[in-house]
């Protein structure tokens, strides 16, 4: 089963992230869930694939009441992000989901009705949570052509989806980057083949430099904390995205 | 495509494992929702009794500084500690069925909603062999799953009745405590304190275990 961890507590603000299950099967890849809560609501980001969602849900239920988790965020369309949806909401019919509007006749196919769906305009939107606001920021085309990262910005907590995910070796699947030169070679593969556009990863860039964060918790890999999160931007910035080798 | 797709919900319990698949989703999201309502509660009550470890400390200091007028009560003491001790074990146990038990139903949630989609291909294909014999495949592991979660389920209802017995031999404790407080001469007052939290705190236990065990969870199938 998943493991939980919280990684950033002020009162009953808090955020926790979902990792490493043992148990899963090497034919899927390894995702990270995060849950943000606020008191008695919580949201979970990128709650992940069907296959995983005995996983998810009970490493959550041992954390947080999962009754009180009153949404989901979804980056993009891809399965490993939401095609538990179904499940969330054979538990709790009346959660929404935040996704982009252009995903909002694609997940469905996943589940859900019109009244689950509340869709994200290109430019973002802020998302409430029992008085905690919430920023859906634009990454589109990083990877998928409708995708947001979510932004806490109380708690200088950033979840940036694909953008800084890493294909670890079990060897060096800790929580969190250690080595960053070591670690982002883990990642580069993956950055320049699934990152489509090199304007819209400048943009992205651009934004995030100005945000003040404290951790970028991607949904694949090591969460990168302190000087890590600059030298992540900047190295992404000089990164060549978009190609198929090299 | 919408009117195929509400002919397919309308007409899909027809088949035997679609009303088996339907009943089970709907059987495992409530059962979800209830035993996330126990997990809940259990929480509550691991946290209260690790405070009653932390107030027997408290109680036997208290005891020792009484000296001989509190010698009953630091007896009492550390009896409560060790209730303290054997209830965090039991409270443990009960976490650990619990788990094992969220685990389970959300597989069975899981599965369902994959076989009512299956049942739901077969009948809109008009029988499909291969795909009626993997749903009976499903069926069996589902019946697999439900005993398991039987089993649990059983487990998990004697572990909260051996956690009553445990909460009333701790209910004795803190009213004995109470009464040898009353001969606690110039602690009397402090000791008396004390063994009112630790009676009051027992009463909370025994509260939350009596809602857990009349808990839906453990009344059906």
């Amino acid at each position: 089963m998943k493991k939980t961890q919280t990684i950033f507590q002020d009162g009953t603000h808090k955020w926790v992230a979902i990792v490493r299950d043992p148990e899963r099967p090497d034919s899927l890849i390894d995702t990270n869930e995060y849950l943000v809560a606020n008191g008695v609501q919580g949201l979970i980001l990128d709650p992940g694939g069907a296959e995983i969602f005995p996983a998810v849900f009970s490493a959550l239920a041992a954390e947080f009441d999962p009754s009180a988790v009153v949404g989901l965020f979804a980056s993009h369309q891809d399965p490993d992000i939401i095609s538990s949806l179904a499940m969330w909401l054979e538990f709790n019919p009346k959660m929404h989901c935040y996704t982009s509007w252009l995903w909002e006749s694609f997940i469905p196919h996943f589940g859900g009705t019109s009244d689950t769906f509340v869709p994200i305009p290109d430019e973002g939107m802020e998302i409430g949570l029992n008085g905690l606001t919430l920023t859906a920021v634009p990454a589109h085309y990083l990877h998928s052509s409708g995708n947001f990262h979510l932004y806490d910005r109380q708690a200088r907590m950033y979840f940036s989806g694909d953008v800084g995910a890493a294909l670890l070796p079990p060897e060096e699947a800790g929580l969190f980057v250690e080595d960053f030169d070591r670690h982002i070679k883990h990642a580069e593969g993956f950055h320049r083949r699934w990152m489509g556009s090199n304007e819209a990863k400048r943009r992205w860039c651009e934004r995030v430099a100005q945000m003040e964060i404290d951790m970028l918790c991607p949904q694949h890999g090591a969460i990168y904390q302190g000087a890590d999160v600059q030298r992540f931007i900047n190295w992404f910035d000089e990164l060549q995205v978009g190609i198929l080798r090299g | 495509m919408t009117s195929t797709a509400l002919q397919v919900s309308d007409t899909y319990p027809a088949s035997p494992s679609g009303i088996r698949a339907a009943e089970g989703t709907a059987g495992a999201s409530l059962d979800l929702l209830r035993i996330v309502r126990i997990n809940e509660q259990i929480k509550a009550v691991v946290a209260v009794a690790f405070k009653i470890n932390i107030m027997a400390l408290n109680a036997i200091f208290l005891a020792k500084r009484a000296g001989s007028a509190a010698l009953g009560f630091g007896v009492l003491s550390n009896e409560l500690r060790v209730f303290s001790r054997d209830l965090r074990t039991q409270m443990e146990s009960l976490r650990q069925l619990i788990h094992a038990s969220v685990v389970e139903v959300s597989r069975l949630l899981q599965h369902s909603r994959y076989s009512r989609l299956l049942a739901a291909g077969v009948q809109l294909s008009g029988g499909n062999a291969r795909l009626e014999e993997v749903l009976r495949r499903r069926d069996r592991e589902a019946q697999a799953r439900r005993e398991t979660l039987s089993r649990l389920r059983r487990e998990l209802k004697l572990a909260l009745e051996d956690a009553f017995q445990l909460v009333e031999l701790g209910g004795v404790l803190a009213k004995s405590a109470k009464i040898e407080a009353a001969y606690g001469q110039s602690f009397a007052g402090a000791l008396a304190q004390v063994s009112g939290e630790f009676d009051g705190i027992v009463e909370e236990i025994r509260g939350s275990l009596e809602t857990l065990k009349k808990s839906s969870f453990f009344g059906g199938r």
